[in-house]
């Protein structure tokens, strides 16, 4: 009995004790909010930071919280008495705010008397990461991954210990690994401790992931210097030759390969600049500061004796400048020679900033290595980048490999049909909101139509020019612009959406080196799709064979009982089609405007005539050389994207010099026209 | 009679008609013009009306090399463009140099010929993010050489690109595709910055010729008309004797059976090179004169549809008679521009209103296929059966 | 009596033919001529702006107009062809003759457009921000120079976001080329090394981004933090922002912050990956002031519903107010008349504040930064106060000397160091 009451008496001590602890920290907490009132509203991440500190240091168990409403900007302030609150509800009276600290309902506002609080995302990074100690402890698994991601994006030192403790509590074995990961990056960072450096070093050996290299090579930085001595340091990273040397990227120099188009680490010019800014050059006259002092010499148009007008050229203001230095005047001018030679007596070298030459070794070691592997991925990565645009290519063009391949008409209108496939598939989706239904429903309807559109152009217009192919590209033409702007004044000239269902969205990450998006492995497996059921329709199906018989010789077809007629309508209507459904696709991958099939045109007829024309394997090494090349070209020249083009139609137009008949030749009869 | 008739139509007599048609307009326009006659055409009509005059001589080049000698060219319009952007060249070049000269006559230093580059280099490239003067403005400041580049600039290119393609044979719709796929890779080689003639943003204010500031643009666009019309004159002579003499045979012969005249012993590659060349050349001077009347030249220019409509128009015209050509050019030309300016009123169905702008395009395009069906000759293939039945 | 009427015919037929210079009767109206394309790739963008341009007159035609004259718009259609913009200028200036031109969205079509109204001392309001080293005594900028818009946004992406690497990605056009150009040498002087910038430049509608979007993370090995700058133009930002988003890239890893990218733009694609990303103008749509709501209101009113307002249509909205107070306060439509009354003139902006127009032909604006959210619109986190809009950036050497002002100094182009006016006419 006297236990019980003892216990409850104590209970409600403690119960008292920590409410009014607790009262008296969310006072200081409040008092906090008010004295940094301007700073808190109108926050700029160079000054939250003390902020910040001072809130956590109130200890009040709410900050935790208000860090994230202030975070995902759910924090307001009263405008008439500058007071930080949190809004329960909007409702028809208007915004019902709630005080922060103790919940007291401060009644309904109106929009005009308050203002939302909108840290920038600067500010909303330095909250979250002041946010990581809540987050690693608390019991919700998904926090705790937040609390990683955002600690993988901001390490501070003061983030160790948590961690460390966070990590021995941890029982995810998911959540484990990662810990330990980053616990590896922060102590590489700062640990002052060589050996654990050292060893978390090794451990990182062939990691590809960007955090793990950017960690690594924060530790091979290093700054350049001159001196009119030879460099004598341990951490010495490299001696620099002015206009010679290139850099490495894990601070080692390297003198260039003959091949190399690669600029030199610094200039010569560059070189002078440091010299002067190293104070050992003096009294330099550069060119313009020699003008200007000529500038001042001039009485009544001569400079000593020179007339003005004779300065036409740099020879003759030297000239002029020397009288003025024989005289006394002014400052020697040093000549490109003595330049060189003040350039060739003082040494240019860098420096690491890391002080422990063990470490630095080891991290050169495992960048290397890991630079190895990195370069390997970004051949494959390339690869991979080509055979995507391949697939893009084939896709564009495997329509036009049955009408130009295998009937010979050129259908300048081809790539409006891609477009009108493109069109149907954001149609459909205007009805249908579920991506991936209207995305079924796409690809029979785009092919559906634009067969019919196939259908109706070769009744109407193509039959009639089967003798003149000339014609055909004309008339065609006609059609296709057209299409065209029919498309422009019903959709408008503005991009329309065409978007993927979710489970295409993302990628498929292989490394942070090697991915490649999902949409892409899409277009790639369709392409192959369309490869293979091409093959089987003209080689195995009675119109792949009668489409065949009619190409090469339609009497002789016809007297066999085939009707070229029907045969060149439904041929025309199949390759249509598909570049319906080929549209449909490059619509996910880009953007639906009315110029999308004319962006393809001219590369579509180029992989057809490149690969061969009537042969769809040829096609298929045709859209693979293009893509591939282009991908090369680029990678070659990586800031100009338009070059690359222009490279790669000089390239062609040269190779179909020499191989006029395409890279697979067709032999016998029907290679003839 | 019929025959003498159209003898007489096609002969040399046509070039004294269309000769005298130009004449009349040309002239008419300066009786009525703002700088030297009564003041009643604008000054914009007559650069629109000198302007087409150059599509005349363009489409008289694309006549000779398609409807003559049966190459289906994409590409000479590029070369029009080519042309334009050598006498650009010239005139920013020079008219910046005077700029540049006249603001720094107060200077206290006169200039070094470095120090007048790099200024005009800044002023020129100053738009695009560029400073330098690119190697290939070294013989911007010369004006005679920018003449003969206007010349040699597309002759040249016509020349490698037709003996690498008629060497190796290559022949109707593939030499489409080829000159297609030229002018692609030509136009997106002069859209990049590093082409050296200010990418998208191309060659501007060329309307103002260097040291003749003190002539108005009004005198300037009659000039500009009148050297147009007698160069159109001038072109039409030279493709009328080609067409008419035994070359013109040859060439014809070519379009309608080239193995035949092969098994001739013709040096068929030779010809058609011929032709390719010359008519690019001619395309030259088109685009060298049509450009300083524009006042500016960019890339979007030199892309592949302005080649096609240039087929468009000689198709609509009537391939195969010069006349055709001109008449072609300057019918599509100036109605496209007629339709979409604007001024016409649109027409109202009630639920849908007709807008010229939008919908002249698909009539453009549809009436392209009608004409290609039904009336292969084009309109000089009408004004043919017109006379034709006149006559019986 | 039949002469008589032989002769009107004749003169009719001239008129419809040639567009008469003569017969166009006196100034019954204050014309004012609108230069947007209404066709072809730009008719998206320009369309709008017609559309506000014709609401404006409108509205002050209900107001009774000016000067006791009705206000008559005269549009054109230059069909986003370059050439074609100079042509129509002339027209709008010789044929209709119209007192002030409200017109052009890209930069080329400006320097198209600059030769003939220098010649024929014609007036422009240019609504759209651009590149800056210009002022042309003829032209009015009322969109935002270098230092309006690129130069805030990249100390944003410098103080607050503590960038250390960035990726300049531009269209190749003259827009970004300059941008570009004055935002490397601005890093550079903030010590940024000159290896730590990627500038990469894409052709018009570009939309194979993937290798790209693949170098900008490549970029970030080295553990800096990468920031893109992007001065990428219409279509190409839709395959850009797809390609982001499928390579799982957050605003909070790599910052985009879009220079050509607004409420009209977005509206063409699904937000919901872009949340987070930054565009720096110098008005929202979500910008909270009275003005602004009236605005908007007026706009969906005449537009419809959806339509969304953005910041070249406030710069149409300033231009108008200010050349009407202009035309007011010197009793004429005279071009050097109305000129002269511009300098000095105020007008409240619609995100609050006011725009002044200075010496130089340019305005003092706020320049705002916003977040995309998910419904397409900006969340504004950083406002300033107004920033007076410079002619010639002071990052560029050759620049730096320059300044500009119509007004007492009389020259578009004058060199502080040798007091002289290097020139009265525009480059282009």
């Amino acid at each position: 009995m006297n236990i019980l009451f003892k216990i409850i008496i104590s209970l409600f001590a403690t119960v008292l004790f920590t409410s009014s602890l607790y009262a008296s920290q969310n006072l200081k907490f409040e008092n906090v909010l008010s004295e940094n009132f301007k700073l808190i509203t109108k926050s700029s991440s160079k000054t939250i930071d003390p902020v910040i500190k001072k809130l956590l240091n109130t200890n009040a168990p709410i900050v935790g919280d208000f860090l994230k409403k202030w975070k995902n900007k759910k924090l307001y302030f009263i405008k008439k008495t500058n007071s930080i609150v949190s809004l329960k509800e909007i409702n028809t009276n208007g915004y019902e705010l709630v005080q922060f600290s103790n919940k007291k309902n401060l009644g309904f506002f109106k929009k005009a008397e308050i203002k939302k609080i909108k840290p920038n995302s600067g500010v909303r990074s330095k909250i979250s990461n002041a946010l990581i100690g809540f987050q690693l402890l608390s019991t919700d698994v998904n926090i705790r991954v937040k609390g990683l991601e955002t600690l993988s994006r901001k390490f501070n030192p003061e983030h160790l210990t948590p961690l460390k403790n966070a990590l021995a509590k941890e029982t995810n074995l998911k959540i484990k690994k990662r810990m330990s990961q980053l616990l590896i990056f922060g102590t590489i960072q700062y640990s002052q401790n060589e050996n654990e450096i050292i060893s978390s070093l090794k451990s990182l050996e062939g990691n590809l992931s960007i955090e793990a290299r950017g960690v690594i090579s924060s530790l091979l930085k290093n700054k350049i210097f001159v001196s009119s001595q030879k460099p004598n340091s341990p951490n010495l990273a490299r001696i620099i030759i002015p206009g010679v040397t290139l850099k490495n990227s894990d601070g080692s120099s390297l003198k260039p390969s003959f091949y190399s188009n690669k600029k030199p680490e610094i200039t010569k010019q560059e070189a002078l600049k440091l010299l002067i800014n190293g104070n050992y050059i003096k009294n330099y006259i550069s060119p313009s500061k020699r003008d200007e002092i000529l500038k001042k010499n001039i009485k009544n148009k001569y400079v000593e004796n020179i007339p003005v007008e004779t300065l036409k050229t740099d020879v003759a203001r030297i000239k002029a400048y020397n009288v003025l230095v024989s005289l006394g005047k002014s400052p020697p001018l040093m000549t490109d020679q003595d330049i060189d030679t003040i350039i060739n007596k003082h040494f240019f070298y860098a420096i690491y900033d890391e002080k422990s030459s063990k470490v630095i070794n080891t991290a050169k070691e495992v960048f290397n290595s890991i630079n190895h592997k990195v370069n390997f991925y970004k051949y494959l990565d390339l690869i991979l980048d080509g055979l995507s645009l391949t697939s893009i290519y084939f896709l564009a063009a495997i329509g036009l490999a049955i009408t130009f391949g295998v009937m010979r008409v050129i259908n300048m209108a081809h790539g409006e049909f891609i477009m009108i496939g493109a069109y149907t598939g954001y149609v459909i989706q205007l009805f249908i909101p579920n991506h991936t239904i209207s995305l079924l429903i796409a690809f029979p309807l785009a092919f559906i139509i634009t067969f019919l559109a196939g259908v109706g152009m070769e009744r109407l217009v193509i039959r009639h020019l089967y003798k003149n192919p000339l014609d055909t590209l004309l008339a065609t033409f006609g059609i296709s612009i057209a299409l065209q702007q029919i498309a422009k004044n019903i959709f408008g000239t503005q991009a329309r959406p065409l978007t993927s269902p979710d489970w295409l969205d993302g990628a498929l990450v292989i490394n942070d080196v090697l991915s490649i998006s999902l949409i892409r492995i899409a277009i790639f497996v369709l392409g192959l799709t369309f490869l293979i059921l091409l093959v089987l329709v003209m080689n195995k199906t009675r119109l792949g064979l009668e489409t065949k018989a009619v190409t090469q010789n339609p009497m002789m077809a016809s007297s066999m009982g085939i009707n070229p007629d029907k045969i060149n309508m439904l041929t025309f209507g199949f390759g249509s089609g598909i570049a319906g459904v080929a549209g449909v696709a490059i619509g996910l991958f880009s953007k639906v405007t009315s110029e999308l099939g004319s962006e393809y045109i001219v590369q579509s007829f180029m992989t057809v005539v490149v690969g061969g024309v009537g042969n769809i394997w040829g096609m298929l090494a045709g859209a693979t050389m293009i893509g591939m090349l282009q991908k090369f070209i680029e990678w070659f020249n990586p800031s100009n994207t338009l070059a690359a083009q222009t490279y790669m139609i000089i390239f062609i137009i040269l190779f179909i010099q020499f191989r006029p008949k395409g890279i697979i030749a067709l032999k016998g009869r029907a290679s003839e026209d | 009679m019929k025959s003498i008739f159209l003898n007489y139509l096609n002969s040399m007599s046509s070039f004294f008609w269309i000769t005298a048609i130009i004449m009349i307009i040309t002239i008419s326009i300066v009786v009525f013009s703002e700088a030297y006659g009564l003041n009643f055409v604008s000054t914009s009509f007559v650069k629109i009306l000198g302007k087409t005059l150059c599509l005349c001589i363009v489409a008289l080049a694309m006549d000779l090399v398609w409807g003559y000698c049966g190459i289906l060219s994409l590409g000479h319009f590029a070369f029009f463009g080519l042309g334009g952007y050598m006498i650009g060249m010239w005139l920013m070049f020079e008219r910046t140099k005077s700029i540049v000269i006249e603001s720094t006559q107060n200077n206290i230093l006169p200039l070094t010929h470095n120090e007048i580059n790099e200024a005009i280099g800044t002023q020129i490239f100053g738009v695009v993010g560029g400073a330098e003067i690119p190697m290939i403005w070294i013989f911007a400041d010369t004006l005679s050489i920018h003449l003969l580049l206007v010349l040699f600039v597309p002759g040249i290119l016509a020349f490698i690109f037709g003996w690498l393609a008629f060497r190796s044979r290559v022949n109707g719709v593939y030499l489409s595709i080829l000159t297609q796929a030229m002018t692609l890779g030509l136009s997106l080689y002069l859209f990049q910055n590093d082409s050296g003639l200010r990418g998208n943003n191309g060659l501007s204010g060329l309307q103002n010729i260097p040291n003749f500031d003190n002539i108005t643009q009004a005198e300037l666009s009659i000039w500009f008309l009148i050297a147009s019309s007698l160069t159109l004159v001038v072109t039409y002579f030279i493709c009328n004797l080609v067409v008419k003499s035994k070359l013109g045979n040859v060439i014809k012969g070519i379009r309608d059976n080239e193995t035949r005249i092969r098994f001739l012993g013709y040096k068929v590659e030779s010809y058609k090179l011929f032709v390719f060349v010359i008519t690019a050349i001619i395309s030259g001077i088109a685009g060298a004169l049509y450009y300083p009347q524009a006042g500016i030249i960019n890339p979007a220019e030199l892309a592949p549809i302005a080649s096609i409509y240039l087929a468009v128009w000689v198709a609509i015209g009537g391939r195969g008679s010069l006349y055709g050509a001109v008449i072609g050019a300057a019918f599509v030309s100036l109605s496209s521009s007629y339709f979409t300016g604007g001024q016409i009123p649109n027409i109202n169905f009630g639920i849908f209103t007709l807008k010229w702008v939008d919908w002249w395009v698909v009539i453009l395009g549809l009436s392209f296929v009608i004409t290609t069906l039904y009336a292969p000759k084009g309109i000089g293939g009408l004004v043919e059966i017109m006379f034709r039945k006149k006559q019986l | 009596m039949l002469s008589q009427l032989l002769k009107k015919l004749t003169i009719f037929t001239f008129m419809l033919l040639f567009g008469s210079k003569v017969f166009a009767d006196g100034h019954s109206a204050i014309k004012i001529g609108i230069l947007h394309s209404l066709s072809g790739t730009m008719a998206i963008s320009e369309t709008t702006l017609k559309d506000t341009m014709l609401m404006l007159i409108d509205e002050q035609n209900k107001k009774g107009g000016l000067l006791g004259k009705k206000l008559e718009p005269v549009v054109v259609d230059p069909a986003s062809n370059w050439p074609l913009f100079a042509e129509k200028a002339r027209e709008l200036l010789t044929v209709s003759k119209v007192d002030v031109m409200f017109g052009c969205w890209t930069s080329v079509s400006r320097k198209s457009v600059l030769p003939v109204i220098e010649e024929l001392n014609g007036l422009l309001f240019y609504p759209v921000q651009y590149e800056g080293e210009e002022s042309s005594k003829n032209v009015f900028y009322t969109g935002a120079s270098p230092n309006q818009q690129a130069i805030p946004a990249t100390d944003y992406y410098l103080e607050e976001l503590g960038i250390k690497k960035f990726a300049l990605l531009g269209t190749d056009y003259v827009y970004p080329r300059t941008t570009n150009k004055i935002l490397k040498q601005y890093l550079i002087d903030k010590g940024i090394p000159e290896s730590d910038i990627f500038v990469n430049y894409t052709p018009f509608g570009h939309s194979d981004w993937s290798k790209i979007v693949g170098d900008v993370v490549a970029l970030g090995a080295d553990g800096k933090k990468v920031g893109v700058i992007s001065t990428i133009n219409g279509d190409a930002n839709i395959g850009f922002y797809k390609e982001l988003a499928a390579a799982g890239i957050k605003a909070d890893d790599i910052p985009v912050v879009a220079f050509s990218v607004g409420e009209e733009e977005l509206s063409g694609l699904d937000t919901k990956n872009l949340v987070g990303h930054l565009a720096a103008w110098n008005y929202f749509q979500s910008a909270e002031s009275d003005l602004n709501t009236k605005f908007i209101d007026q706009w969906k009113k005449t537009m419809g519903d959806k339509r969304v307002t953005n910041d070249p249509m406030e710069a149409h909205v300033i231009g108008f107010k200010m050349y009407i107070k202009a035309v007011e306060k010197a009793g004429t439509t005279d071009v050097d008349a109305v000129r002269k009354a511009m300098y000095g003139l105020k007008v409240p902006n619609l995100t609050g504040g006011i725009a002044e127009m200075l010496p130089n032909h340019h305005l003092s604006k706020p320049v705002l930064i916003g977040e995309i959210q998910e419904d397409g619109q900006f969340d504004i986190i950083s406002q300033t106060k107004e920033v007076p809009g410079d002619a010639w950036t002071d990052y560029l050497k050759e620049s730096k000397v320059l300044v500009s002002d119509w007004k007492s100094l009389g020259c578009g182009m004058y060199n502080q160091d040798t007091k002289t006016c290097i020139q009265i006419k525009s480059n282009y």
